[in-house]
């Protein structure tokens, strides 16, 4: 079972991160909240409607696969199609989302000869055509040069200010901590702890300023034999 | 520390591919895949030779028939090996066995051995089958068969070469510097090794198909049905089997050089596929304003199919089938039975639907999955981008030789309704297994080359795929056969008069049936996208 018994309240507008080790059940919990796995038993509302309102969600997997015979422009023009962005709203959104991720001379290439990091963005863009009110991202800064994880971070952050609910799945406990008010660490399926750092902290008996990684290997067992560091 | 030699290497290697793979949920697919094959031989074998009994064709016409067979199964691995799939590489392969120093070439002989290992162990059975089958017609004993399944299986290995030898080729200069020489060779062979079908056409002189003498196929076939009809023996078939060896030679020593060099090259010209369509100033043929979701969906995967191989997967198909339906109208057999016209269409036209399956896109699943659009609409849309072209392709050809064979056939009134029934029945067959071919890429997936190498579960799904889709695609078009084969029978029992009206009906009926049975397909399609959690 990669899920056991999870239940979680998100708030509207909150930045809400999922921490876990590999195979906890991160990346099957997003999937589950997009609608594209369903769950054996249990429901999940996003306001007052049912998952099936996918407008509202937009979604980031962790290797996020595109169609690399399209270009840039294509590819973003065919999602926001299919996610129903209005004609004349499409190519603006797009244009100004080129131009926030430095992308716009690469709006006519084929998303096949980009590179990774610029794929991520294009991917991320795609996620927030249609301005969706929850962005759910798996590990949306995993194997990205310095340069890009910070144009991902300042991307996070102005979505956050934009009042957009964020649920974020990462091993980068830097960005946890930055971004996320509060944070959930899922270990073996299951929901090990809830709450912002400093509750975490205190629910796995560490120091007040205790680093999240320290908090997150004493909550999920997995401390190593080092002493704790201040 | 010992060095392993190069046999040591080498079945190292084969042990490092081959471990993992054959579970014994593997071996079961493997021996129920095998028993219908068998199954399926034996009833082709049979109808075969019982007509051949009745009409008293000559050993001369079986060496035809199997010599285009074996040409069908070249000109595949022709294709596949120049669309970069002749010596299948993964990503682990280039992560661990490349960044080792074993010498290239040592890890070109293990993969064509282990190519080699599944044919035979996937071909051999049902190969021996048939020539028993043909053994025991001619009276021959059943070492002449098990000869002639070797000299068969020889001929296999020959493909598998020289598809091997290909797709190193395109790593070697020969790529797209090279593009005309290569689209001339590779439809040189095709036409020479279909040539013996031209036999058929009344009036066509014998010695045309003679050219085909020369290529393994012909070589093969006029082998191993000398053998299994007891006519082998003279020095022409010595001369056969000395050439098909030199053949077997020719493509093991080029492929042998052509792999001193390093098999990266291989994913660097996979990788270039893309980037020859990148252009700086090119525009966005996708513009969306004024249009549907839906057109958008067809105008995306119309501007994939331009940017990829498929457009030649599809005008392959497309000659395979057109020739076909001339060849065989112009032969005469179409009017005396259009019944097994439409039987062979369908196993050629499920070759043709490898060009609908190819929309499957796994990865990109979460694009779809993630947004309102329905998977059942999504399915449809992308079958008419993808589908229609083949059937726009064949549309006049199916006019252009109807026409003739309805006003020649006017004078005798029971035959002309089967040809009626045939020619859109054609169309028919080929719409629904390319329906089959999308629900059943749905449900198991489309098999990468990492997929295939790496992971058992794949290999078993590709079986399972392989068995029902066959199975089910035959059932499916089983009444638009069926309708043709009573044709003569209606038309007898109420009289000529009733042709018009018969002819009107059952067409009215076939297509109505094709209408059923492809919604009812892709609707199944549909809800395997929707089910499907392997993302």
């Amino acid at each position: 079972m990669a899920l056991d018994n999870v239940s979680l309240k998100i708030g509207s507008g909150e930045v809400f991160g999922l921490l876990g080790p590999n195979g906890a059940g991160k990346s099957t919990l997003l999937k589950i909240l997009v609608g594209i796995l369903r769950p054996t038993s249990g429901t999940i509302r996003l306001g007052e409607y049912d998952i099936v309102a996918k407008k509202l969600i937009g979604y980031l997997p962790e290797n996020p696969s595109l169609y690399t015979g399209l270009t840039t422009m294509e590819f973003l023009q065919f999602v926001g199609k299919i996610r129903g962005v209005a004609d004349d709203l499409l190519d603006q959104e797009i244009s100004e989302s080129l131009k926030s991720f430095a992308l716009e001379e690469k709006r006519n290439s084929l998303v096949g000869s980009l590179s990774k990091g610029m794929k991520q963005k294009v991917a991320l863009i795609a996620t927030s055509l249609h301005s969706p009110q929850v962005l759910v991202l798996d590990e949306p800064l995993t194997a990205l040069d310095p340069k890009t994880r910070v144009s991902v971070k300042d991307w996070i952050g102005g979505q956050t200010k934009r009042g957009v609910t964020t649920i974020l799945s990462t091993h980068d406990l830097d960005v946890a901590q930055t971004h996320a008010g509060r944070i959930a660490i899922i270990d073996h399926g299951k929901i090990a702890a809830v709450g912002d750092v400093e509750s975490l902290r205190k629910m796995a008996n560490t120091a007040s300023d205790a680093r999240l990684e320290d908090v997150f290997l004493q909550l999920t067992e997995e401390k190593s034999e080092e002493p704790t560091r201040h | 520390m010992s060095v392993p030699g190069p046999l040591g290497t080498i079945g190292t290697l084969m042990r490092y591919w081959v471990k993992g793979r054959f579970t014994r949920a593997t071996i079961l697919g493997l021996v129920i895949g095998e028993f219908f094959s068998i199954i399926f031989i034996l009833f082709g074998s049979s109808t075969y030779l019982s007509f051949s009994n009745r009409v008293g064709l000559s050993t001369g016409l079986s060496e035809v028939a199997l010599s285009l067979l074996l040409a069908l199964f070249l000109v595949g691995l022709i294709q596949s090996g120049f669309n970069g799939s002749g010596l299948p590489v993964s990503a682990s392969d280039v992560d661990y066995v490349f960044t080792s120093p074993v010498p290239p070439r040592e890890v070109f002989a293990a993969k064509v051995l282990l190519n080699s290992l599944t044919t035979v162990l996937f071909g051999f059975p049902p190969i021996i089958v048939l020539y028993l089958r043909f053994s025991a017609y001619y009276h021959t004993s059943w070492s002449a068969a098990v000869l002639a399944g070797l000299v068969t299986l020889v001929f296999l290995v020959i493909g598998l070469l020289l598809s091997a030898d290909i797709t190193l080729s395109l790593g070697h200069g020969l790529g797209e510097r090279k593009k005309l020489w290569r689209n001339v060779f590779i439809v040189l062979v095709m036409v020479l090794s279909l040539l013996p079908i031209t036999l058929l056409i009344p009036g066509i002189p014998g010695g045309v198909a003679l050219i085909t003498q020369v290529l393994p196929n012909g070589l093969a076939a006029a082998v191993s049905v000398g053998l299994v009809s007891g006519t082998a023996g003279g020095l022409a078939h010595l001369a056969d089997l000395l050439l098909l060896f030199v053949w077997l030679g020719a493509v093991l020593v080029l492929g042998v050089r052509m792999s001193r060099g390093h098999f990266y090259d291989l994913l660097e010209v996979r990788a270039s596929i893309g980037e020859k369509f990148d252009r700086p100033n090119q525009v966005s043929r996708l513009d969306p304003k004024g249009k549907s979701i839906w057109s958008i969906v067809r105008l995306k995967e119309k501007i994939l199919i331009s940017r990829t191989r498929e457009v030649r997967a599809q005008l392959i198909s497309a000659i395979f089938l057109a020739g076909f339906m001339i060849i065989y109208a112009l032969s005469g057999s179409f009017q005396s039975s259009p019944t097994s016209f439409l039987f062979i269409l369908f196993i050629i036209g499920s070759f043709g639907s490898g060009t609908a399956t190819r929309w499957i896109e796994k990865e990109r699943l979460w694009i779809l999955k993630s947004s309102p659009v329905s998977m059942r609409r999504y399915v449809k849309e992308v079958y008419r981008a993808r589908a229609a072209p083949l059937l726009l392709y064949l549309a006049p050809v199916v006019i252009a030789v109807g026409v003739p064979l309805i006003l020649g056939g006017l004078s005798q009134p029971s035959l002309l309704l089967g040809v009626i029934l045939a020619l859109p029945g054609a169309l028919e067959i080929a719409s629904i297994t390319m329906a089959g071919g999308m629900f059943f890429a749905s449900k198991y997936g489309q098999s990468s080359t990492d997929d295939i190498l790496s992971s058992q579960a794949q290999e078993l799904a590709d079986i399972r795929r392989f068995l029902f889709q066959t199975i089910i695609n035959l059932v499916m078009v089983s009444p638009v056969i069926l309708l043709v084969f009573v044709s003569e029978t209606l038309v007898i029992i109420l009289g000529p008069s009733y042709l018009p009206i018969l002819a009107l009906g059952l067409v009215s009926i076939s297509l109505f049936f094709t209408g059923l049975s492809i919604n009812f397909l892709l609707n199944k399609a549909g809800d395997a996208v929707t089910r499907r959690e392997d993302l």
